[in-house]
């Protein structure tokens, strides 16, 4: 686990990383604490696929693709899982860290307090943390399916960014309303009662696995 | 283990067609492969290591036919080191090698034996903690030798490993090789003639995607003798001369002139001995 930890979080990636969280939350102001999540939420989602789109092209970057070329598939995928599944977690505790930085640095009203019966502050971290972990886990595969695909990291983040501008449009957006893939992010924050969002991250989820269900195809393919 | 090449033949997308309708087998023992860059060496390479499929021709391995749905089964045979490769930077030797020995499948204790077997045998136990972003060109290469000897390969294809490497360094490898190849087949690519004449009987030669010779070094040799000459000359213009008359192989400056190797089938118009044949004067012989 050490070896994968130092092979998918080097120190530049995890820095950069933290530093982008850091920035994100000193310069998108909020001024209610229920604003947070759909502040962050497409940042992370940038974030994610910057961050993840190298989890297998490193080894074509290193040439060691056709090393691993010769491994056995099971061994190749539980390498690739166990990478994204370790960034992913590294980008959730960052989230985290993130929502936390909001109220130390933008000091927003807390929701709770305006509106008692939406619930305590906790309840809105897990559902932050939830649909995070959602939309890490879904940019995170989709631009390392896609760097597999061209065998490139910049097509990989590039092509996801460009997925991510398509997604992020008002005109999608309006499309595809809760089935969004930043649907927690559109979601009616003054209605906390209200989870329709979760049809979009219900496609994530089904997106994401088929997207890794292709994995052993594009690795073989590919390579 | 032997591996038998027939009529094979690579063409890119681009039509450019590296291997050319060659046939080939390869023994047990350090086969060599020389050529020069383009020949299609690592094209080759690419197609026994299954990282290529041929357009057409075929190729076996003990009777096994290359083909998709053998190639789980030829690939756990298989060992490699390509040309180049950058390993894990910010891993240790130890920790690069034993992960890499994990993606290959190899049992965890077994692994740790090999590892520390061939660091002995490379000189890189002392390196072991070392980042392998710290190590030498050199000491990767070593390092790189090892991961492609722990699965215990039938069948090793090593694409240029001394390059890069000191002359301890290359008798070390070269000696690992030869170790290694008993009961083996180790096809041992590179352009430093004198590696191949130092550790291989059996070797091709590529040129422009076809194979100029195949065979025993000793063959190729033969293929050469009375055709080698060595002359002293002083007056460089006529050392020039030479030069565009016959093919050199070899050109020294040396105590009282210049000293030259001339490859020709009958005695050059000069002051001149017949030598004995170095694999270095066969192969360029077969290229003239």
């Amino acid at each position: 686990m050490i070896k994968e930890v130092k092979i998918s979080l080097p120190f530049y990636k995890t820095a950069s990383a933290l530093l982008f969280i850091v920035i994100l939350s000193l310069i998108r102001g909020v001024s209610v604490s229920c604003e947070i999540g759909a502040a962050m939420e497409p940042a992370i989602a940038i974030l994610a696929t910057a961050f993840c789109a190298d989890t297998y092209v490193q080894e074509i970057a290193g040439r060691r693709s056709e090393v691993w070329r010769l491994y056995p598939m099971k061994d190749k995928l539980f390498a690739i899982s166990t990478r994204l599944l370790l960034q992913q977690g590294f980008l959730l505790l960052l989230a985290a860290a993130g929502y936390s930085l909001f109220f130390l640095f933008q000091r927003p009203r807390l929701f709770s307090l305006m509106q008692p019966e939406a619930g305590s502050e906790i309840r809105q971290f897990v559902i932050f943390l939830g649909a995070m972990a959602v939309t890490i886990a879904f940019w995170s595969v989709l631009s390392n399916t896609i760097a597999c695909i061209f065998r490139s990291l910049w097509f990989g983040i590039g092509g996801s960014l460009l997925l991510w501008l398509l997604a992020a449009s008002s005109f999608a957006r309006r499309l595809l309303d809760t089935w969004s893939v930043f649907s927690y992010a559109d979601r009616n924050i003054a209605d906390t009662g209200d989870f329709g969002w979760l049809a979009g991250k219900g496609l994530c989820i089904a997106l994401c696995a088929v997207m890794l269900l292709l994995l052993p195809i594009l690795l073989k393919k590919r390579g | 283990m032997s591996i038998r090449i027939n009529d094979l033949t690579v063409t890119f997308r681009n039509n450019v067609t590296a291997i050319d309708h060659a046939s080939l087998e390869i023994p047990e023992g350090i086969f060599g492969l020389l050529g020069e860059n383009g020949a299609g060496k690592t094209t080759l390479m690419r197609v026994l290591t299954t990282t290529l499929s041929p357009t057409s021709g075929t190729v076996t391995m003990d009777g096994i036919q290359y083909h998709e749905k053998n190639y789980e089964k030829i690939q756990r045979q298989i060992g490699y080191l390509p040309q180049e490769i950058d390993l894990y930077p910010g891993l240790t030797v130890q920790e690069c090698l034993e992960y890499m020995g994990a993606l290959a499948d190899v049992p965890k204790s077994l692994c740790r034996e090999r590892i520390e077997y061939y660091l002995e045998k490379t000189g890189l136990t002392e390196h072991r903690k070392k980042k392998m972003k710290q190590l030498s060109g050199g000491m990767k290469r070593r390092v790189g030798l090892i991961q492609a000897l722990l699965n215990d390969p039938k069948f090793l294809i090593i694409d240029e490993p001394t390059t890069g490497l000191d002359p301890e360094e290359r008798i070390r490898i070269r000696n690992l090789l030869v170790d290694f190849a008993e009961k083996r087949t180790v096809l041992f690519s590179t352009h430093v003639v004198e590696d191949l004449a130092a550790t291989c009987n059996q070797l091709a030669v590529m040129k422009k995607g076809h194979f100029l010779y195949s065979g025993s070094v000793q063959n190729l040799l033969d293929n050469a003798a009375g055709a080698v000459w060595e002359c002293m000359v002083t007056d460089p213009l006529k050392a020039r001369e030479l030069e565009q008359k016959y093919r050199i192989s070899s050109k020294q400056q040396a105590e009282g002139g210049i000293r030259l190797r001339i490859l020709s089938r009958v005695k050059p118009g000069i002051d001149c001995r017949p030598v004995p044949v170095t694999l270095e004067d066969a192969y360029i012989y077969l290229h003239a």
